[in-house]
């Protein structure tokens, strides 16, 4: 790896060399971003990667391709067992529907939208129903990815109605520009013509409020959306005017991703050719810049993806862990096929447990060590808070993934069995453990939205609720 | 006075005095046409729906609602759509109507209308009718009875506060009949009182309502402080910020009392308890459960459960539903005991419940097919998202109404759509994100550094002066054009506040403009498709404006243009034979091609072909021009089809004719004549015509060229059907072919296979006719490894029956064109991308008539856009309930 290390320490105060730029922002500059915050922030995010761990791999715990997130154990709740069937949508794709029902439990509701909001969404608007602090980004979505024929395959939070709640970040670039970025909006500009562009981004806050207020004459999705714009445009004002200019002692911003993006990512679902060294070296920038993100309190709420569901790669390269080598990994060769049929998916299509799955273990253990890797840091010294426990203790982090096999067979078989974990968001669940719950994602969800002590509850109003109260610290 | 002329036998005043409300007489042909009821402006609806309790409900949608309360409930009798005042009693808002008020001194216009029926013609005082005021003699207005006239008294700057001098209707003019009043107001001054439809009175009322006070309430039948009591029957009450034209308040008066729409439109929204069962419970319960094995392909059993006529002839056991009888109906006994469906989850209780219940209650089907598709996604279909205009739209936008060229800068700034259900326009999909924000801004400040701006403010001001009515007069007029509509009093002040800050720091009128088209650049009202879309939760006419945008935006991905604009301002819009008018003139506009290219691209994802990258084993010879040439190909030959020859719209399937490069050819295997993008008649050439032919289609299966994929594709978007996952156990990965094994026999074994055969044999056959086609659509007889390729088969297609026999490639393109499932597909692909939103089992009805009319006028593109345009889904808004 040729990734050198970020913290928010580094950056503010410019000591060595660092691979991002980062612009001096005013919240920055206040004591609570520099001293540790007294008060620790309710957040929530969704760890998603694709193609999921087949249930009977689960059971070999940390022995099997869990060993990655053995030094976190003490910091996770693993849980097995968990059953997401009623994301099932007939006739749909198994891999959208399960991505879908990752951290909503909600079938989808058109190719890009969900049955229901996602629990981090729910979460943000319970804790924070006016808002989060001006300036910042209310929902930070990124994640590396290929596979992109259905949005909810890489999205991963949703709004209650089901609509994406914000515009993913594909590029370490993208994401860096969303969450540090200054607006050239007031660059150069003289006081006066300052104050006329302000003047005219009044008149346009006037209009998007007149069409969120009672007087609208819009309907409850159509002013969401307004809403939404607004937010965006009042984060757009604090950006443009109220920030200061960028720090001189700022590095570069991070190079342009050498990866494949957009359309020429997925070339009609026919695949992509990618080493492993290019695949985690983008991944942990943009691990590292989310993480970032937080730790200047930049953001409380969002979902970080490690590949699409269903993600279609032909990896290569020499996969190594703790030292020894874990495989060889040469998807196209080894399927003897181009295209997709040369794909690292198929490995999960060809899962049976009564053979040795050499190749699925191989790319999963990895997904694992790449998951591990962005909750590493942000379980590193550099996040300990003023309680004394790190931001991945403080935060309610779920990590999912679309399917309990992959093998397409059946529903029971694709959607039972989905690997779920969750860090203790500040002492209110259980860690430490590798517990067979037994439960619906449903179930298990609103348990976490109980625990997060939020009013909004996931799925139908008249379901009866069966909390998991198991996993309540 | 003479006797009035109704268009409908609206009313029959029955001794008691209750109102029935009957069938339409020999409609007249102007009340047919009509769409209903204006609705531009609405700000106060009352129509009295409510037979009981003391409230009157605004049903006009606009904003918070200004509810009446009635105290004194003995002296009114209330009746469903009328409300009878007998006695002393008082009807007033809740709340002060400063909405209400506020609307009309930003327009400066007004309409207030009535149906009602006087009780005699001795009331006086004014007694009165409606009155937005505080007491006897302080008033916005209020609309009265003087014996045998209507007064209106209305405040102005230039009438006292008792809003005198009033207009009154002439002698007479009153009569104890159900009668339709409406007085008119222009900006300018000039005011009309209409009497069932016709012109009674009219003279100048000067001064503009902009001293009305906000804090006065609505009252019915008395003063707000008593003393002036009107008897009589209120069937109608509304009241506008505008002045309706004069063929506006006809139609008004055609409508009749019904306040929602036509009475055509009315019937329409309605079905039985028995079809809303079919329609949202059945049709998808069967799509979920039981199509996988019982459709027209399948037909386990013989049993075919997709279509009416098949569904209720049964199966090799005979029949499956006996109406009005679950327990004969082996439907219904096979499960109830969870036979049915066979390997698969059985029915949920409320699923059985409703399966029961519908076949109990006489087993009513609406419509002939089922669309699995559109009825699972109306389970959940959601809200209504306003559409945000796409960056194409952006650009042709800016284009038209500001003479600016951004394409180039917007492409690049602004974020791309994202596809979603097949479209990029997908409203709920049009998310907004900062990058969005600071794009509008930053291409704002670009377009007006390419606009001369002073100039282009001369189309709507003479003079260009800071000074405030000129301004003002400047604004509402540009923004007007800019925002597709007239502006709002809160808008203008909000535009005037911009020109004054310019104004007190020293800048000049360019400036001043500058800044403002900036502002409106980034406003909701441009970057957005604002409507209304709050009411009863019933379908409502569209706005004129709303409809004027639509139309564009449908026909030509870009904003209304003066006339169309003209015609919005004119309440001409909704006059149905004016709107086909319209679209017969606009479907002769250039831009009106270029956005049908914007939907076959769109459809087809023609911008997969950016990406493609084939294996370079595989496909040695590949170059990316190729697809490039692919591209041009497709689009030529739709533009083609649909514009040169105006021909049937399902004839791009067969039609007998391409346009190929020397580099295409070759690669067809067709002799290469000419240089660039030329046309080639396919009659002799065997294996090509129709899109399917087309590399653009054809390089959809990948480098092994899919049966899956290929076939899929015509399911879903050609019948408009779906299959469910893979059966249990199954291995998916592909099986490559090899020497003596083509892919046409693997395919052949999957669809014979006990456990894949049951969905396979839905959607792969639909591909054996495309097997000679390679991956990058090149057609060979044999594949790479020397076996001999087949081109023949047999399909079953919905509503066909039996399964039918094709020898060809060409014949199945034949056979594709010539049915009627397939051309409603693509008469519904039209559609979706006309609504930018996913189609649900619920439009079904309209899409039905959308197909038919068409097809009766031949089915081109031009009439099946025509038919859309001109149906509800179009002309009406689905409203939510507040």
């Amino acid at each position: 790896m040729k990734q050198k290390p970020l913290s928010r320490r580094m950056i503010l105060k410019g000591l060595g060399s660092v691979a991002i730029g980062l612009p001096l922002l005013e919240e920055m500059l206040v004591p609570s971003a520099f001293a540790r915050q007294q008060e620790i922030p309710v957040r929530a995010f969704n760890v998603f990667f694709g193609l999921g761990i087949p249930a009977p791999l689960q059971t070999e715990g940390f022995k099997g391709v869990l060993e990655p997130l053995e030094p976190l154990s003490r910091k996770l709740l693993i849980m097995r067992n968990i059953d997401q069937v009623r994301c099932d949508e007939k006739g749909i794709n198994a891999h959208f529907d399960g991505a879908s029902g990752a951290f909503t439990a909600e079938a989808p509701n058109g190719e890009a939208r969900s049955g229901g909001p996602s629990i981090d969404q729910v979460i943000r608007r319970g804790h924070y129903p006016r808002g989060l602090p001006p300036g910042m980004v209310p929902t930070l979505i990124g994640g590396t990815f290929f596979r992109r024929s259905r949005i909810s395959r890489f999205v991963h939070s949703y709004n209650p109605d089901g609509s994406v709640a914000a515009t993913i970040q594909e590029k370490p670039r993208d994401l860096f520009e969303r969450v540090f970025g200054t607006l050239n909006a007031a660059k150069g500009s003289d006081a006066r013509r300052l104050h006329l562009k302000r003047s005219v981004l009044d008149s346009v806050v006037g209009q998007y409020r007149y069409y969120t207020g009672d007087n609208s004459p819009l309907g409850t999705a159509s002013k969401a959306r307004i809403a939404d714009h607004l937010d965006r445009i009042r984060e757009y004002e604090q950006r443009a005017y109220r920030m200061k200019t960028t720090d001189p002692r700022a590095p570069e911003l991070p190079e342009r991703s050498k990866l494949k993006h957009g359309g020429e990512a997925d070339p009609g679902g026919e695949g992509i050719d990618i080493t492993l060294e290019e695949l985690t070296t983008e991944w942990r920038l943009m691990a590292d810049l989310y993480a970032l993100a937080i730790q200047c309190d930049r953001t409380r709420f969002g979902s970080l993806t490690f590949l699409a569901a269903g993600e279609r790669i032909r990896l290569k390269g020499d996969y190594r862990y703790a030292g020894r080598k874990i495989y060889q990994f040469d998807d196209a060769a080894q399927h003897n096929r181009s295209g997709s049929g040369g794909c690292s998916h198929e490995w999960w299509h060809q899962f049976d447990p009564k053979k040795k799955n050499e190749q699925l273990r191989a790319h999963a253990h990895m997904k694992m060590r790449e998951v591990a890797y962005f909750l590493q840091k942000i379980d590193g010294e550099d996040f300990r808070e003023a309680n004394g426990r790190t931001i991945l203790e403080n935060s309610l982090i779920t990590i999912s993934t679309e399917s309990g096999d992959g093998r397409h067979s059946n529903v029971k078989r694709e959607l039972s069995g989905v690997f779920h974990a969750i860090s203790s968001a500040g002492g209110r669940f259980k860690t430490g453990e590798i517990m067979d719950v037994g439960a619906e994602g449903i179930d298990l969800y609103n348990t976490l939205l109980g625990g997060m002590k939020v009013p909004g509850r996931l799925g139908p109003p008249k379901r009866e609720a069966r909390p998991v109260d198991r996993i309540r610290a | 006075m003479k006797p009035m002329k109704f268009p409908y036998r609206l009313l029959l005043l029955q001794l008691t005095g209750a109102l029935l409300l009957l069938a339409p007489l020999k409609a007249n042909p102007q009340a047919e046409q009509s769409v209903g009821r204006t609705r531009s402006g609405l700000q106060v609806l009352y129509d009295f729906n409510l037979s009981t309790g003391p409230v009157v409900k605004d049903r006009s949608g606009a904003g918070s609602s200004i509810d009446l309360v009635i105290s004194g409930s003995n002296s009114v009798r209330r009746s469903s759509g009328s409300l009878e005042v007998r006695g002393k009693t008082r009807i007033q808002s809740g709340k002060e109507a400063s909405r209400l008020v506020n609307s009309i001194r930003s327009s400066g216009a007004v309409s207030i209308e009535a149906w009602i029926r006087p009780s005699k013609t001795t009331l006086d005082g004014p007694a009165r009718i409606l009155t937005l005021s505080k007491d006897s003699t302080n008033r916005n207005f209020t609309l009265g009875q003087e014996k045998d006239r209507y007064v209106l008294r209305l405040r102005t700057t230039k009438t006292s506060s008792n809003g005198l001098p009033s207009l009154d209707s002439s002698n007479r003019s009153l009569t104890p009949s159900v009668t339709h009043v409406v007085y008119t107001r222009a900006r300018g001054g000039l005011a009309r009182i209409y009497i069932n439809g016709k012109k009674n009175v009219e003279k100048n009322i000067g001064g503009s309502p902009s001293n009305w006070n906000g804090a006065y309430r609505l009252a019915l039948a008395d003063e707000l402080s008593g003393g002036r009591p009107w008897l009589g029957t209120y069937y109608l009450v509304a009241v506008y910020n505008r002045d309706l034209s004069p063929a506006e308040v006809e139609r008004n008066f055609r409508a009749g009392p019904g306040a929602k729409a036509s009475p055509a439109l009315a019937a329409r929204q309605k079905l039985t308890a028995s079809e809303r069962l079919f329609d949202q419970h059945i049709a998808p319960l069967l799509s979920r459960h039981c199509l996988e094995c019982h459709d027209a392909s399948t037909k386990k059993g013989k049993l075919d459960l997709s279509a009416k006529g098949p569904a209720f002839r049964g199966g090799k056991n005979g029949k499956v539903i006996i109406p009005g009888k679950a327990l004969a109906s082996s439907l219904w006994k096979l499960v109830e005991n969870d036979k049915m469906p066979k390997k698969r989850p059985s029915l949920s209780k409320e699923e059985k419940k409703q399966l029961r219940n519908w076949i109990d209650s006489g087993s009513v089907w609406v419509g002939e097919e089922i669309d699995p598709l559109a009825h699972t996604r109306d389970k959940r279909s959601g809200g209504t998202w306003l559409q945000r205009l796409t960056i194409d739209e952006y650009i042709e936008t800016v284009r038209d109404s500001l003479g600016v060229d951004v394409a180039e800068e917007a492409r690049k700034i602004l974020p791309g759509d994202q596809r979603a259900d097949g479209f990029s326009n997908t409203a709920y999909n049009l998310t907004v994100d900062l990058k969005h924000v600071e794009s509008y801004a930053k291409l704002a400040r670009i377009i007006v550094e390419k606009m001369d701006v002073v100039k282009f403010s001369t189309r709507f001001a003479k003079r260009q002066k800071l000074i405030d009515d000129d301004m003002r007069d400047l604004i509402a007029k540009m923004g007007r054009w800019l925002l597709r509509g007239p502006l709002q009093e809160h808008e203008v002040v909000s535009y005037r506040g911009i020109s004054t800050t310019v104004a007190s720091a020293g800048g000049d009128y360019k400036e001043c403009v500058e800044l403002i088209i900036e502002a409106m650049l980034q406003s909701p009202r441009f970057i957005y498709r604002v409507e209304n879309q709050r009411g009863d939760g019933q379908l409502w006419p569209a706005g004129e404006y709303e409809l004027a945008s639509r139309l564009s935006y449908i026909l030509w991905g870009s904003s209304p243009d003066q006339e169309l604009l003209k015609a919005a301002g004119e309440g001409k819009l909704t006059d149905q034979k004016f709107l086909s008018a319209q679209v017969r003139r606009m479907l002769n506009d250039p831009r009106a091609r270029k956005q049908s290219s914007r939907f076959i691209g769109e459809w087809l994802n023609l911008d997969r072909l950016d990406n493609m990258s084939p294996s370079r084993k595989l496909f040695p010879g590949w170059e990316r021009e190729l697809a490039e040439d692919m591209r041009r190909e497709t689009l030529a030959f739709f533009d083609d089809v649909v514009w040169e020859q105006k021909r049937p719209f399902w004839d791009l399937l067969n039609a007998q004719v391409t346009f190929a490069t020397p580099r295409l050819a070759k690669h067809y295997g067709i002799e290469a004549r000419g240089k660039g993008l030329v046309r080639y008649e396919l009659a002799s050439v065997p294996g090509r015509g129709g899109l399917l032919t087309q590399g653009s289609l054809l390089t959809i299966g990948g480098d092994e060229a899919s049966m899956v994929t290929r076939g899929l594709f015509i399911l879903t978007e050609l019948l408009r059907s779906n299959v469910k996952d893979p059966p249990p156990g199954t291995d998916t990965t592909p099986v490559p072919a090899r020497p003596g094994l083509t892919k046409r026999a693997i395919s052949e074994k999957r669809v014979a296979d006990a456990s894949c055969g049951g969905c396979h044999s839905k959607f792969e056959p639909l591909a054996f006719a495309l097997e000679k086609y390679d991956g990058l659509g090149s057609r060979h007889d044999r594949d790479e490894h020397g076996n001999p390729l087949r081109e023949d088969g047999k399909i079953s297609l919905p509503g066909s029956g039996k399964a039918i026999h094709y020898r060809t490639t060409a014949e199945l393109m034949d056979l594709l064109a010539g049915n009627e499932r397939v051309r409603e597909t693509l008469a519904w692909k039209l559609a979706q991308f006309a609504l930018g939103r996913p189609l649900l089992g619920s439009d079904r009805r309209i899409l039905g008539e959308i197909y038919a009319a068409a097809r009766k006028n031949g089915g081109s593109y031009q009439d099946l856009m025509t038919a859309i345009v001109l149906s509800d889904l179009v002309t009406s808004t689905r409203t939510e309930s507040e």
